[in-house]
């Protein structure tokens, strides 16, 4: 064998593996990182999975006549049962591993300094897989998505000015036989969008890490075995969920075929809406609606601004103020499922903004102090 | 204390079995891509009633001679048609020259079961349904099929004998799968 069959293969006739393996191999990581640092690579994992089944959905699936659609991809198409399972049990479990992975970016101010460019691509994935996760919701054809989306084109064509365009441009007019295709396209279009921002969003906050000081270790590996196990629980969690719970967090009406004659006296969300839905239920009308989701977003990417800690740990009234926020955002997803006083839904409403725009200002200026 | 080497020149008992371990983990971990990927692979194969409507198998041996079975593929009539001795005998010696579109019986029927003929249950002229599937049907002069709204006659070989109809009527792809049934598509 010569020298040059020994130093050929794969490797040098791809240069971008060898650039990967060479990445994977680079001894440029602190060691003994927590095994929730595995929570991107776990979503990656659904999103692809989602994308995957996605695909094979929309072969089948008729906007046309939804539901009866996703009744003939159960039955009869081969493995229909499986994509299904995939697609809804992976939107429930890419929301929850999505929640847990801000909710402990804020806890353990994962947003602050070089590392706010990530967190803003984070709160982006959020709402794009959020509005992905509705438009799932209403092309499912059940009671509950058809009448929140007749509600919700009804509300936003009533709107004056460029809101109403740009809600005349989403939904294409007033809801009709094309209307579910058209989302069907924005439905595809944000899930390749979101596998896009997550892998910015890693790229962002590896970018902002702060070089670790003694012994280093590689990816490749450490972390990868880390990754592989994070993802065999994942696997085993996933496959539990599809096989003994699959309509688990889905919402009564899901299963329900919609009509234009049975009004449900509110719409039931998928459990990953109802935050949303709990925040946006003080306003009424379109307006209102995305009145509290644009002032709730903006709090969020305003957050490394708000922080005024100048670096250091988190002291533990902060830590405490996140987890009271925690609480606080599933308070609001429980008012959406069922009704509270409405005293208790306005201070669940007013404690999310007090949390971002008081709080977070006054308790990290007193910590840093 | 462990002794990490078997000797001078072979590769230390602690890198070999980590090494093991390393393919272990990558053979477990794409079985385990394959398990979860396959069923998006099979689920973009055709579905069972969509196989069976766009390629239907059809049973032929048990419709009576001089008679036509009518079914239905891809939004069209379909007839199948078998032929008596006499019929195929009368329409071999046909003369090219007396047809509108001249056709042989070779090429109407398939040369290893030219009993049964398979054509699209149209009029060429005018669209519309015919008639002559059963003996007791009209059939026109020709003892084919005739259509009642413009008075076209075919003959059993499916061929425009008179009438405004210019045309043959086709013949769709099909293929005798054994002596008893065809497969349309």
């Amino acid at each position: 064998m010569t020298t040059e069959t020994k130093q050929g293969g794969p490797r040098a006739a791809t240069p971008c593996l060898a650039g990967l393996c060479a990445g994977l191999m680079r001894r440029d990581l602190a060691p003994g990182a927590p095994w929730l640092s595995t929570l991107p690579v776990l979503l990656g994992a659904v999103l692809a999975l989602l994308l995957a089944s996605g695909m094979a959905l929309a072969v089948f699936y008729d906007p046309r006549a939804a539901q009866a659609s996703l009744r003939f991809i159960a039955l009869e198409v081969p493995a229909g049962w499986i994509m299904r399972g995939y697609h809804v049990t992976g939107a429930g479990l890419g929301f929850v591993l999505l929640y847990v992975h801000l909710f402990r970016m804020l806890l353990t101010r994962g947003y602050r300094g070089p590392a706010a460019a990530g967190w803003m691509l984070w709160v982006t994935l959020l709402a794009a897989l959020l509005l992905a996760g509705w438009l799932g919701f209403a092309l499912n054809g059940g009671l509950g998505g058809y009448w929140s989306l007749i509600d919700a084109i009804s509300a936003s064509l009533a709107l004056s000015g460029p809101a109403g365009g740009v809600a005349m441009w989403f939904f294409g007019g007033a809801p009709g036989d094309g209307t579910l295709a058209r989302l069907l396209v924005f439905h595809a279009v944000l899930g390749v969008a979101a596998a896009g921002l997550l892998w910015l969003a890693c790229a962002a906050t590896r970018q902002a890490r702060p070089a670790p000081a003694g012994r280093m270790v590689a990816f490749w590996p450490v972390y990868a075995a880390q990754a592989f196990a994070a993802l065999a629980l994942l696997a085993l969690v996933f496959a539990l969920l599809m096989c003994f719970a699959p309509h688990w967090g889905q919402g009564a009406q899901s299963q329900l075929p919609a009509s234009s004659l049975a009004v449900p006296a509110a719409v039931s969300y998928p459990w990953y809406l109802t935050p949303l839905a709990g925040l946006t239920a003080l306003f009424p009308g379109a307006g209102g609606h995305a009145l509290a989701v644009i002032a709730a977003a903006a709090a969020l990417y305003a957050l490394p601004w708000l922080d005024r800690s100048g670096g250091g740990a988190p002291g533990g009234l902060y830590r405490a103020l996140t987890w009271l926020l925690g609480l606080d955002v599933l308070g609001l997803g429980l008012s959406a499922v069922c009704p509270l006083a409405a005293g208790l839904q306005i201070l669940l409403f007013v404690w999310f903004f007090i949390h971002f725009l008081v709080l977070t200002p006054a308790v990290t200026a007193m910590e840093a102090a | 204390m462990v002794d990490h080497t078997a000797d001078a020149n072979s590769v230390p008992v602690g890198e070999s079995r980590r090494g093991f371990l390393a393919i272990l983990a990558m053979a477990g971990g794409a079985v385990g891509a394959a398990t979860i990927l396959w069923p998006v692979i099979d689920a973009l194969n055709p579905d069972a009633g969509s196989e069976a409507a766009a390629r239907p198998v059809v049973t032929v041996s048990d419709i009576p001679e001089n008679t036509a079975r009518q079914v239905m593929w891809g939004g069209l009539p379909i007839l199948i048609r078998r032929l008596t001795d006499k019929q195929l005998a009368d329409n071999e010696t046909v003369s090219m020259d007396d047809l509108p579109d001249p056709a042989s019986l070779e090429s109407r029927v398939a040369p290893a079961n030219r009993h049964f003929v398979v054509v699209v249950g149209l009029n060429t002229a005018t669209p519309c349904a015919l008639e002559g599937n059963t003996p007791s049907e009209p059939r026109g002069d020709f003892d084919g099929w005739l259509c009642a709204c413009d008075g076209s006659q075919y003959d059993p070989l499916g061929r425009a004998r008179r009438g405004p109809s210019r045309r043959n009527l086709p013949i769709p792809r099909f293929t005798f799968i054994n002596e008893a049934q065809i497969q349309l598509g």
